[in-house]
């Protein structure tokens, strides 16, 4: 079943139309049938009350002498009222007295008077009213009339009905001619609506035919559709512009991945080439540490024999000048070593171990004694100097501090060296203190570079190259060097170790289990 | 049978340094000289230049260098290693270099001795001096298999 509301718009506006009619015809003739038979009714009533009082009066003489025949030709009177059925009188005694009847009736009158009273009975009007004279009561008429009611109810639906369809007709033929007027703008509008939507085509217009409100709707309606067009466009360029941002973010990512790529492949290549250049420093340094000895130990060696194989040929010059060159022989065996060995640091792995410097400190020392035995130098080396790195390292950093430190107080009366540690927040640094000669700050900054020298090598000897790997070897445990100085009165090199608080203590309880 | 000493060294210098260093210490036992690791198999298997030295006695003491021509004093130990009729002989690797890796494979090879070949002549003659006394005077060679 449809429902009203998919009713189509004529359908509904039909619908209305006739509804109204129909409605506004029942109403109108409801009302004036139902005042039509109020009033029949009432009329008809008042009609026949009136006809039994003249009756009565006129039946009164008749009554009083008893003359029914009288009475009879009082009641044939009727006979000029159709309506009337039947009538009759009754007697003060309640007896029929004198009867009326209308050719077609053939029904019996009432034995008995009833009491004074109206009644329809089997679409008649039933009457009965006393004669009274002076205020005696002489007898009783009585009436029977058609009640037409029900004839006239049937003759007005029948008229009705006629009215109805006569009207409906009317007003469907207007209705007809007239909803074109209505119905014709809006379905326009309802097709180009369907036709936009199927063909989403924003640019198609609807016509106005009117200036009434489906007027003000068709100028909305077009309204609506220049916003969507224009909103559509708007759309449409931004969603070209969306796709052109993205088409470039695309590209972008690949440019990315092929830059990244190629990082890769340069890492790639830099990294086998570092390898390269790694293998080719070691070979270098194996072969400087084979080759470049060899020649020397010729020199060296040759020398000797000259001076040992002919002693008588050499002139003391001559003997000089060869001392000179072993002395620079021995002295460029010397820079080999050490450069060697600053290779060598920078390449084995580094080992990590609870370490005392304190007890290699003291060691240290104690080699440079035995070497020099005349040497009177006060060494103070502090205890508890607890440190995590490289053992064999670490005894190169100390080697070469207090070896320093040892050589550039060879000239002072009292030499002093202090080797100690110094707490700050945690963190542990490490000092080896002379007295000896120290240096001018303003060159603090070249001390730790290769074969940089800030004394002459006639008053101390030595590669440079010592505190080059003493740097080397503290960076490489991520730690920090640095000194103080002043010329004439001492020198104070400081470095710390990657150490806090926490490691101390466990680098004390690994020192003891492994010293346990 | 007086012990003899075999000299590996292609360096003809440290050769005549060494031959030097050994006369002025007195020391009489014959030495050959192999100039490199090659002749140096050759003359201990009595092969190539050195074919009908057979059945002449072993060396008391090899003296190797290890950075050689051709074969490299790692391979020459690891040849004589292998063999049963070398597998005692005592070899000193003298050499230049202090290399802990050296050191290391030398003596993973069966190196008896591993002396770095100083600079400084006085100690380098010092050093050879007191490897020629030391094996040829006071070492017992193994027992003939």
């Amino acid at each position: 079943m449809k429902s009203l509301g998919s009713l189509s718009l004529r359908h509904k506006l039909f619908g209305v139309v006739l509804l109204t009619t129909l409605v506004a015809l029942i109403v109108a003739l409801g009302s004036m049938v139902g005042y039509d038979l109020r009033s029949y009714h009432r009329n008809l009533l008042s009609d026949m009350t009136t006809q039994a009082v003249l009756l009565g009066r006129t039946t009164v003489t008749a009554l009083a002498f008893d003359d029914p025949k009288v009475a009879t030709e009082n009641l044939s009177v009727l006979r000029f009222r159709p309506a009337v059925n039947s009538a009759a009188l009754y007697n003060a005694r309640g007896a029929l007295f004198a009867t009326y009847a209308r050719k077609d009736e053939q029904r019996a009158f009432p034995k008995l008077p009833e009491v004074d009273g109206l009644r329809i009975e089997d679409r008649d009007l039933i009457l009965f009213r006393r004669i009274v004279n002076d205020g005696e009561i002489l007898g009783t008429v009585y009436l029977r009339a058609d009640y037409e009611l029900f004839d006239r109810v049937r003759d007005y639906l029948e008229i009705s009905a006629g009215v109805l369809v006569a009207a409906l007709g009317v007003a469907l033929i207007l209705a007809l001619r007239m909803q074109r007027f209505v119905t014709r703008p809006v379905l326009a509008i309802a097709e180009i609506a369907r036709d936009v939507v199927s063909k989403r085509d924003y640019s198609r217009r609807a016509t106005k035919l009117s200036s009434d409100e489906v007027g003000t709707l068709v100028d909305s309606f077009n309204d609506m559709l220049a916003e969507i067009d224009r909103r559509t466009g708007e759309l449409e360029a931004s969603n070209a512009k969306l796709a052109r941002e993205i088409e470039e973010r695309t590209r972008a990512e690949h440019e990315v991945l092929r830059l990244n790529a190629e990082l890769e492949d340069r890492v790639r290549e830099r990294t086998a080439q570092l390898e390269t250049a790694n293998r080719e420093l070691e070979a270098f340094s194996y072969s400087v540490s084979h080759d470049l000895r060899a020649p020397l130990r010729s020199i060296d060696g040759f020398g000797q024999a000259l001076v040992d194989d002919f002693p008588e040929h050499l002139p003391e010059e001559a003997r000089r000048y060869l001392d000179r060159m072993r002395t620079a022989t021995k002295h460029m065996g010397q820079l080999i070593e050490g450069l060697l060995n600053l290779a060598r640091v920078s390449r084995r792995p580094l080992e990590r171990r609870p370490v005392d410097l304190g007890q290699i400190a003291r060691q240290v020392v104690g080699d440079l004694q035995q070497r020099e035995p005349d040497r009177a130098v006060e060494v103070s080396v502090w205890d508890g100097m607890l440190a995590e790195g490289d053992p064999q390292l670490l005894h190169a950093v100390l080697e070469n501090l207090v070896a320093n430190a040892w050589k550039f107080t060879a000239r002072k009366d009292k030499a002093r060296v202090e080797i100690g540690s110094l707490k700050d927040q945690g963190r542990t640094t490490f000092f080896v203190r002379d007295n000896g000669a120290g240096f001018d700050m303003t060159y603090a900054d070249k001390l730790f570079g290769a074969f940089q020298r800030l004394h002459a090598a006639s008053d101390y000897s030595g590669t440079g190259i010592g505190l080059a790997t003493v740097q080397r070897i503290v960076h490489r445990h991520g730690g920090r060097i640095w000194a103080e100085a002043e010329v004439g009165k001492g020198a104070v090199f400081y470095f710390t170790l990657v150490f806090d608080g926490e490691q101390a203590a466990r680098i004390s309880q690994d020192f003891k289990e492994t010293q346990g | 049978m007086e012990k003899t000493i075999l000299l590996v060294e292609d360096n003809p210098d440290d050769e005549e340094l060494t031959l030097r260093a050994l006369r002025k210490a007195n020391i009489v036992n014959e030495v050959f000289v192999a100039r490199d690791g090659q002749e140096a198999l050759d003359f201990m298997f009595c092969t190539g230049k050195h074919a009908g030295r057979e059945g002449q006695a072993i060396p008391g003491v090899i003296l190797l260098d290890l950075k050689l021509p051709k074969l490299n004093g790692i391979d020459v130990l690891n040849r004589l290693r292998s063999d049963p009729r070398t597998k005692l002989v005592p070899v000193v690797v003298l050499t230049s270099s202090s290399e802990d890796e050296d050191m290391l494979r030398s003596y993973q090879s069966g190196a008896n001795s591993y002396v770095r070949k100083p600079v400084e002549f006085p100690a380098f003659a010092a050093a050879v001096t007191q490897l020629g006394i030391y094996w040829m005077l006071l070492n017992e060679s193994p027992p003939k298999g």
